[in-house]
């Protein structure tokens, strides 16, 4: 089974053989689509052996998923992918995930494996992973660096990532500590959310996503929900994991 | 003949009485396939980025089609109807005000559709000779609507399309019978619908164009549009004054939700879709819906005319499938 994950930031493959990844790879978006978008497209059967991948069945998601034309190859919603990949990696059966992407943010209740309501961010990329990109630039550190500091963060307001950026200047030359504003980045982002994790609630969170990698992030979620918070082992991989484990889940054990 | 144009739907009764031609101007925005550049049109006339599509659709629109008069529905629609009819006044636009009630009183009721009957040069007897005359042709719709539901032989465009005409009849009340008659009769004749996901539609009419073809390549058939069926005027009532005190459209969310719990109980629906203009105040409403309808629940936004886009889509197709 070949899962494809096919995301705004990055395009994400798992290959999986009786439950188990025996390949996985996540490449930038732009470049796989330069590269691979025309045999992706074709109605021939499809060869990704040039990166290690071999024959299988091809299930895809994610936004660009539609452009998958190959042969043998199926589609999957977005949030049905990454509720599989949730379960299939934690073993639980209700729980909240929490999905923080590389341009929206969904959250989703789930309950007995299953998705049952979800919701997604409103039509701006402020409570994304491009969103804490941008920011890391402006505040001239890594994303590793950003997502590092969650204590004494400074309050901002702006509701849109690029008014965002204004208002961090702003910020700093208000004389701020690069270490505040980064944590007030962290926090802001969790506020973007916090009403959907409330509407969605459940006992335990789940964070998937390139957004789960920012520890800062998971702190504050922790912190501000009193709810236990769990990291994916493979967070950004997540969806195509889920990909690969529709036939799987059940046969699970859910606890 | 003469036009009257309108922001939502009146008493259309006191212009055909009147012997005018009534023209919806939300129909003629969004039935354009110049729809997008309506709306840049009213952007460059200065109406801001921030503002609701339809508004500034329907003042690209008033001012191509120059109809004789406007009539502005001042309360029980959209607040930005004020700044609209202000812009068009500026342009020499003849503007008609009427409100409804906000709290639905009948005396208030009375009066405004009394001074717009007046304003028309028509009396109450000319109006109530055309209440009279289309109630055929709303007991028509209201089956349309029932073989929706019911009989499941009509689609969800195609209940949209009726209900939502019935504001203005496309401008002519006995073609527009014609239509719908003609409609009626080659629908009775299909094989039923075989849905795997029934949905009610509630909120106002999408701006996308695509929205139910789209729903039904996934599955799920529209088969509850709240707001077009109420611009049907679906209880006629006793008298006209009646039949637009049961419209529930506006009269607030408060007014509008038990005519929703009533029909969701009877047309077995799966879930919900509540669409909302973005930059609308009814985004905000949102909540008293979610809080009182006990559905799976989806609130789908739309900016622009013009097909879903990819989000969008992505949402309503997580949407169906975690209804199947």
């Amino acid at each position: 089974m070949l899962g494809i994950d096919l995301g705004s930031r990055n395009v994400k493959i798992v290959q999986m053989q009786d439950g188990v990844a025996t390949n996985h790879a996540l490449y930038d978006t732009i470049w796989f689509y330069r590269n691979y978008g025309a045999r992706l497209r074709s109605d021939a059967e499809w060869d990704l052996s040039d990166l290690g991948f071999t024959e299988d069945q091809v299930i895809a998601t994610g936004y660009g998923k539609i452009m998958v034309q190959m042969k043998l190859a199926r589609q999957i919603p977005e949030i049905q992918a990454h509720v599989l990949g949730a379960v299939f990696q934690t073993g639980l059966k209700d729980f909240t995930l929490l999905d923080i992407g590389g341009q929206d943010t969904k959250v989703v209740k789930v309950r007995q494996g299953r998705p049952a309501d979800f919701m997604t961010n409103d039509r701006c990329a402020a409570s994304s992973g491009r969103y804490l990109e941008n920011m890391a630039v402006v505040l001239g550190m890594s994303l590793e660096e950003l997502s590092s500091y969650s204590q004494s963060p400074v309050e901002l307001n702006a509701t849109c990532a690029i008014f965002g950026e204004s208002e961090i200047i702003a910020r700093i030359v208000e004389g701020h500590s690069m270490e505040e504003l980064a944590a007030g980045v962290n926090l802001s982002l969790y506020r973007r959310c916090a009403s959907m994790l409330g509407q969605m609630a459940s006992d335990i969170i789940v964070v998937s996503g390139g957004g789960a990698l920012n520890d800062a992030l998971l702190e504050i979620i922790m912190r501000e929900t009193g709810r236990e918070v769990i990291r994916l082992h493979e967070p950004q991989l997540n969806g195509a994991i889920g990909c690969c484990t529709e036939k799987l889940i059940g046969n699970l054990e859910l606890r | 003949m003469r036009t009257v144009g309108f922001t939502t739907s009146i008493p259309v009764e006191i212009i055909l009485a009147a012997g005018l031609i009534p023209v919806d101007l939300n129909n003629i925005f969004i039935g354009s396939e110049r729809a997008h550049s309506l709306v840049a049109l009213a952007e460059q006339a200065g109406y801001p980025r921030n503002t609701c599509g339809w508004i500034k659709g329907l003042y690209a629109v008033a001012l191509e089609e120059e109809p004789d008069a406007i009539v502005a529905v001042m309360q029980g629609d959209c607040s930005n109807t004020l700044a609209l009819m202000e812009t068009l006044q500026l342009k020499g636009k003849n503007i008609i005000p009427f409100a409804f009630p906000f709290d639905r009183d009948r005396r208030q009721l009375e009066r405004a559709i009394l001074k717009l009957a007046e304003g028309f040069g028509v009396d109450m007897g000319q109006v109530n000779l055309v209440w009279d005359e289309l109630k055929g042709l709303r007991g028509r719709l209201k089956e349309l609507d029932r073989m929706t539901w019911q009989e499941n032989v009509v689609n969800g465009l195609e209940n949209h399309y009726f209900l939502v005409s019935s504001s203005d009849f496309n401008r002519d009340p006995r073609r527009f019978d014609e239509e719908l008659t003609s409609f009626i009769e080659a629908a009775r004749l299909r094989q039923p619908f075989r849905d795997e996901v029934r949905l009610a539609y509630i909120g106002v009419p999408p701006i996308y164009t695509d929205l139910y073809p789209y729903l039904e390549s996934l599955g799920a058939r529209v088969v509850y549009n709240e707001v077009q069926r109420q611009f049907s005027m679906p209880n006629p009532g006793e008298d006209i004054f009646q039949q637009y005190l049961d419209y529930t459209y506006p009269y607030g969310a408060f007014a509008r939700l038990p005519d929703i719990e009533q029909q969701l109980g009877q047309r077995r629906v799966d879930g919900i879709i509540h669409y909302t203009q973005t930059f609308c105040f009814r985004q905000i409403e949102d909540i008293v819906f979610r809080n009182r309808l006990h559905l799976p629940f989806l609130t789908l936004e739309g900016d622009q005319p013009g097909q879903l886009d990819a989000r969008s889509r992505l949402r309503l197709e997580a949407f169906v499938n975690m209804l199947k």
